[in-house]
């Protein structure tokens, strides 16, 4: 294969590169956490009114470690009652399988053309 | 409590320290040293000297 | 090229290849287990007990085992692949001469994603401590985290930029006390020193014992990797290390063992003071665990050393990732993977130094801007796409280079069971993400996609093609 030279690259050239980067990048992660979209918030499904250690379901034992940490039944209602919803659909799952199966089988594909080029320059000049 | 907002201010002037040197020293360096001399370290060096050593 | 000199004593570091300033040999495997370890040790101190928010004590403690096989199997993988593949970069440079620049290009993403969002999390640790601080001193107002956060990035940023070896010390001292508070704890607590206040039968009993069921054991995968994640950050100092070939196996495989250990020993001081609800909730409930379960200890003496012991964690961490990050991000921009300003190396203290201050305000942007739990998931997502390329990559190399093509400085063991064990935690895993940041991992693996074709189709223009394969190799198979 022939020996490839790669053009040389600018200050903005590099510059702009690094832009789009960090754009994509802050996009990426900020996005879905400034639409909401974030998830994994926790629900109180049935809240109690006047709560005591007993009915939010506290031995005493539990009831007194969370005394020691300077909890009162009030302040420790939304820390005890609160609970992550698992629930799931089968569409959201295959789609993240397919998603992920994806982008790994396109990242190997072109990987695979791009190495065959380093390997032919490398090892066939010789 | 005062204490603490001084040890606030203390935090904001040492990280602005810190920041400083780190800058001033980057500028230094940038323009003493040419970009040959600073971009041209390459991987693999020290697999490359064995190799030429035993051959 | 040929007028340089290898012995030469004015320009040390001067290769063959014409380089004038290279980064500097100085460390030993001490200082690869202080990477290693002072990275994740942060993880038993913060961060862990999501995962009993996840699914309750018990899945924690299967979610820690099962992390723990998942990276043992990632420590003997990668041991083996860097044992021959000795340069900055790690992983990144691994993918570049196994599987393909692409790859590599990702690679190094994930690389510097999950160290800098892991840094970003530290300072947030950072700043908290130092809050509660306040308030335990007596200060009545709102202390303000902002400059504590900064410093503490800032003041590791210094230390990274002024050489490797003062910074892995460092790392070395701070990351031995903070392990020798966790063992100090678990000795005063569990009751073989003097009274024990452990209580794991009555807090973990009935409806505490699994909140969730077997679904909530799945969904605590996601943050048992937290309890060790960076441990394979050890493969950056490749190009640092005196005797690479030696010293990065040792320090891994050593770095694995003190974590296991760890791990199971945080877990046992925790969940038998703490309640799992609060235990769980490191938002609202317990930030610190080991530092909560100290306070309840009722010891001044305790307090104090877990107190010392979070603070020391969380810099350690934050000062590997800083050391780490860049390395990733250095050995990209030398490829031209990125702009190849970053790939310069500082004259004097020999460090990647443009790369170190680049990665400053992206860390702030983080640490400043985004709430801990989005932070760490983060840095786990990124964390967790690199591990499911481990056993590509192994499988690839010894298809590729067979053992006897190559000589490795470590092989493990029953290749290729530790591959397919991988594989499948990772995927199990993945699925514990998505059970409750779904939107995340696409958007992460959307922003892998898109940043991939810009690199296909753009970027790649700028990288030699033979000349990136710098590892004196045979031919491999297949080619």
């Amino acid at each position: 294969m022939a020996h490839y030279t790669p053009p040389h690259q600018g200050k903005l050239g590099q510059l702009i590169d690094v832009i789009v980067l960090v754009v994509l990048t802050l996009g990426a992660l900020f996005v879905p956490l400034k639409l909401g979209m974030s998830g994994a918030a926790k629900v109180i499904a049935a809240p109690i009114e006047n709560p005591t250690w007993e009915a939010l379901g506290q031995s005493p034992v539990q009831a007194a470690q969370y005394e020691a940490l300077g909890y009162t039944p009030a302040s420790a209602h939304d820390l005890i009652l609160a609970r992550f919803d698992y629930s799931f659909t089968m569409g959201g799952l295959i789609a993240m399988i397919v998603v992920i199966v994806l982008y790994y089988v396109l990242m190997l594909k072109f990987s695979e053309t791009e190495y065959r080029d380093v390997i032919a320059e490398k090892f066939d000049r010789k | 409590m005062q204490t603490w907002n001084y040890i606030e201010y203390g935090a904001w002037a040492l990280s602005a320290l810190f920041g400083l040197y780190i800058v001033v020293d980057w500028i230094r360096t940038d323009t003493t040293y040419s970009e040959d001399v600073l971009t041209s370290s390459r991987e693999g060096e020290l697999e490359a000297m064995t190799e030429e050593k035993r051959g | 090229m040929a007028d340089t000199d290898i012995g030469s004593k004015t320009m040390d570091g001067m290769g063959p290849h014409g380089t004038k300033v290279g980064l500097l040999r100085v460390l030993g495997p001490a200082h690869v287990w202080a990477l290693g370890v002072g990275i994740v040790l942060v993880g038993e101190y913060m961060g862990w007990n999501f995962a009993v928010g996840k699914g309750g004590a018990y899945a924690a403690l299967i979610a820690c085992w099962f992390a723990g096989i998942l990276y043992t199997c990632v420590a003997m993988i990668d041991s083996e692949v860097t044992s021959t593949v000795a340069a900055a970069g790690g992983q990144y440079t691994q993918a570049k001469h196994i599987v393909g620049p692409l790859m590599a290009f990702n690679v190094g993403l994930y690389l510097v994603f999950a160290y800098t969002m892991l840094e970003a999390g530290n300072a947030i640790t950072a700043g908290y401590l130092i809050s509660v601080v306040a308030g335990m001193s007596g200060y009545e107002g709102v202390l303000d985290q902002r400059p504590f956060i900064i410093l503490s990035i800032l003041f590791l940023a210094w230390l990274n930029y002024r050489g490797v070896l003062a910074t892995l010390t460092f790392n070395l001292v701070i990351t031995a006390i903070a392990f020798v508070a966790i063992i100090v704890l678990f000795l005063s607590t569990s009751g073989i020193l003097g009274g024990g206040i452990m209580q794991h039968k009555a807090l973990m009993e009935g409806a505490a014992a699994l909140p969730y069921g077997w679904i909530g054991i799945l969904a605590a995968m996601h943050f048992g990797l937290w309890f060790y994640l960076g441990i394979e950050g050890t493969t950056q100092a490749a190009e640092e290390v005196r005797s690479p070939a030696r010293s990065l196996p040792f320090g891994t495989l050593a770095g694995i063992m003190t974590l296991l250990i760890a791990a199971t020993l945080t877990w046992y001081i925790c969940t038998g003071v703490l309640p799992w609800e609060f235990l769980g909730d490191g938002v609202n409930g317990s930030v610190a665990p080991l530092f909560d379960t100290a306070r309840l200890s009722g010891s001044d003496g305790l307090i104090w050393l877990l107190g010392i012991g979070t603070l020391f964690a969380t810099l350690a961490s934050a000062n590997g990732c800083i050391n780490d990050a860049s390395r990733a991000w250095f050995s990209m921009g030398r490829d031209k993977y990125l702009p190849g300003w970053f790939g310069a190396v500082h004259p004097k203290y020999r460090t990647p130094y443009r790369s170190i201050i680049f990665l400053v305000p992206i860390a702030l942007i983080f640490a400043l801007g985004a709430p801990l739990d989005q932070v760490i998931t983060f840095s786990i997502l990124s964390g967790l796409l690199g591990y499911t390329f481990m056993p590509l990559n192994i499988i690839m190399f010894r298809r590729k280079w067979p053992l006897d093509s190559i000589k490795r400085g470590y092989e493990h063991p029953f290749h290729p069971l530790p591959a397919i064990v991988l594989l499948a935690l990772c995927a199990i895993t993945f699925f514990a993400v998505f059970l409750g940041y779904g939107t995340q991992l696409v958007a992460m693996i959307g922003f892998y996609i898109v940043v991939s074709l810009w690199f296909h189709f753009w970027r790649y223009r700028f990288v030699s093609r033979g000349a990136q394969f710098t590892m004196p190799w045979p031919k491999p198979k297949g080619y």
